[in-house]
């Protein structure tokens, strides 16, 4: 079965083909930040060199969060959109485990940690097991001085992934032992997400495109909008 | 995808996120709805006084999956039939506007149709066409929202001018504000006719900003004072209030309505946006046309409301007229409509 993949959660907008045979194809680009308008024009510039029909899919694997709530949203509401219309399920894999995969040969524990703006970090504990990662702990927001707390708590060496890590560094280097995994793996990527949807699919772990739900983690900034508003009744 | 043919046989996909409606349509040739889905967010934003942007942006991630399949269904016709998908890409809301291009997006490259990117104010001008194509041009339309307030003379398709517009708070925006004030409740311009209706539009004499003075509109000095009589009259009665404020807004509004479609000498006048459900402006603006012996064209209260029918109908209109947008559109949330200079 053919999977799409798409991954908009943090400022890198990644697509990637994928099957029994792997990672077919994938397109990657982590400037710009133009996600609604990159991410249509590369699944068709993907397909198109990958010599794939839109209609061969047998399921789409996006990445639910946690992330930035906007970029999310624009991989979300593309995959939904496409699955209804293909009448295919659909795969919601987390932007944490995304990070931790790559990282899966280590031999200690993963911290995968996104930046989540506003002086806060999306986290969550992953330890290696025989193929993969498995997820330790619950993902969390909090400040970077919680994330070093919860490394200190844990007293061995750790290795921190994701771009939250890389630019809260100091401050989660404070006292705790761990190290950093390289800035090529500093977001989630599409290739990691059709290599997890594709498992998941061989034991039909799919759910339908309505069912799927983001990974918010954090409650609606209640901000009133009154200048943009149009339609008051 | 380009060349395709618009005629009236082509059905377009319309979809509609820019603020608190989640729409869905289908319109064939431009003017004849075949079904239209609208879920409004109103319940989840009333408790903050306004729309809260980050949670319209999730309830339209939840909401449109099940509009876009309840106007097929509804329709009752295959998706096969959809010819092209348009989509609002401003003005409006950024997180709420990437909800529905981004879908609109990924449908029209799934189905091998064009996606068309629609101006939401050009969508509520042709809201009134799908309820009567006969209307001729030039046209007057007055176009009362929470964020706008403008006379445009529609002298063909994509041929408008600005003949007016607010200097300062758009009218739907008022009417928020007052009912705010007034301990109401949210939507405001509801709460506000509600509460009119048993109140005495003469009680208190608001001021007509600016009346006699060309085709622009204000209406935040009219918000001051109406706080500062509630502030000096403390036991006022509110519908009295209410129905005061609201017939000073309306006033201006028709009086100048009527006086731009004499300006342009326009074959009819037409009332658009959210605010044009107001009971008050649907009853006044029709006494005004038949006072100065003006076609006045009132849609109906579903139709100036946001809805996806006049994406859908402004959508077949630009693409016969430009052709399908690219796939690289994003959305633009301060969007103007396009004027003639
Ligand atoms: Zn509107």
């Amino acid at each position: 079965m053919l999977i799409l993949g798409i991954e908009t959660a943090t400022q890198q907008v990644s697509v990637a083909i994928g099957g029994h045979e792997g990672v077919l194809g994938m397109f990657e680009v982590s400037r710009g930040r133009r996600h609604a308008e990159t991410l249509i024009p590369a699944v068709e510039f993907l397909c198109a060199q990958a010599d794939v029909q839109i209609d061969e899919f047998g399921a789409i694997a996006v990445d639910i969060g946690p992330g930035l709530f906007t970029g999310m949203r624009v991989g979300l509401a593309a995959g939904k959109a496409m699955a209804q219309a293909l009448r295919i399920p659909m795969i919601g894999i987390s932007s944490l485990d995304l990070l931790a995969f790559p990282l899966r040969h280590a031999d200690r524990t993963i911290a995968a940690v996104i930046d989540a703006r506003k002086g806060e970090l999306f986290y969550a504990f992953y330890k290696p097991v025989p193929g993969g990662v498995q997820r330790v702990t619950e993902p969390v927001v909090g400040r970077a001085a919680d994330l070093a707390a919860d490394l200190m708590a844990r007293g061995q060496n750790v290795v921190c992934v994701g771009d939250g890590a890389l630019r809260y560094r100091e401050e989660i280097a404070g006292g705790a032992a761990c190290d950093f995994a390289e800035q090529f793996l500093a977001h989630p990527s599409a290739a990691p997400l059709v290599q997890l949807a594709h498992a998941r699919a061989l034991r039909e772990e799919w759910v339908n495109p309505w069912e799927i739900q983001p990974l918010y983690l954090r409650a609606p900034d209640a901000q009133i909008n009154w200048s943009t508003r149009e339609s008051a009744r | 995808m380009s060349g395709i043919t618009v005629d009236d046989r082509t059905l377009v996909l319309g979809i509609e996120t820019s603020c608190d409606e989640t729409a869905a349509a289908l319109v064939m040739g431009g003017y004849d709805i075949v079904s239209s889905a609208v879920s409004t967010q109103v319940d989840l934003h009333a408790e903050f006084g306004g729309v809260v942007p980050e949670i319209a942006s999730r309830a339209h991630l939840d909401l449109l999956n099940p509009m876009i399949a309840r106007a097929i269904v509804e329709a009752g016709v295959g998706e096969e039939r959809i010819d092209a998908v348009a989509c609002t890409v401003g003005p409006g809301l950024i997180g709420a506007l990437l909800v529905g291009v981004s879908a609109a997006k990924a449908l029209a490259l799934t189905w091998g149709v064009p996606f068309v990117g629609v101006n939401h104010m050009e969508a509520h001008l042709y809201a009134a066409f799908l309820e009567d194509p006969t209307l001729e041009f030039p046209l007057v339309v007055l176009l009362v929202s929470g964020g706008h307030t403008m006379l445009i003379e529609m002298q063909d398709h994509g041929r408008y001018r600005l003949l007016g517009q607010t200097i300062d708070d758009a009218a739907g925006e008022a009417f928020d504000k007052v009912a705010r004030f007034l301990g109401l409740g949210y939507p405001g311009g509801p709460a506000i006719d509600r509460e009119a209706l048993q109140g005495d539009p003469e009680a208190i004499a608001f001021p007509r900003a600016m009346l006699h003075d060309g085709l622009d509109f204000s209406f935040s000095g009219l918000k001051t004072s109406v706080m500062n009589h509630v502030r000096k009259h403390p036991d006022v009665s509110a519908a009295d209030v209410a129905a005061s404020f609201q017939a000073a807004v309306v006033d201006v509004l028709v009086a100048k309505a009527r006086r731009a479609a004499e300006a342009v000498g326009a074959r009819g006048l037409v009332l658009g946006g959210g605010v044009a459900a107001n009971s008050l402006l649907r009853e006044r603006f029709l006494s005004v046309c038949t006072e100065g012996g003006i076609r006045g064209f009132l849609p109906s209260r579903e139709m100036c409301t946001d809805n996806a029918a006049m994406i859908a109908a402004a959508g077949w209109h630009r693409l016969r007229a430009d052709g399908p947008t690219a796939l690289d559109a994003g959305a633009y949330p301060n969007l103007r409509l396009p004027l003639l200079p």
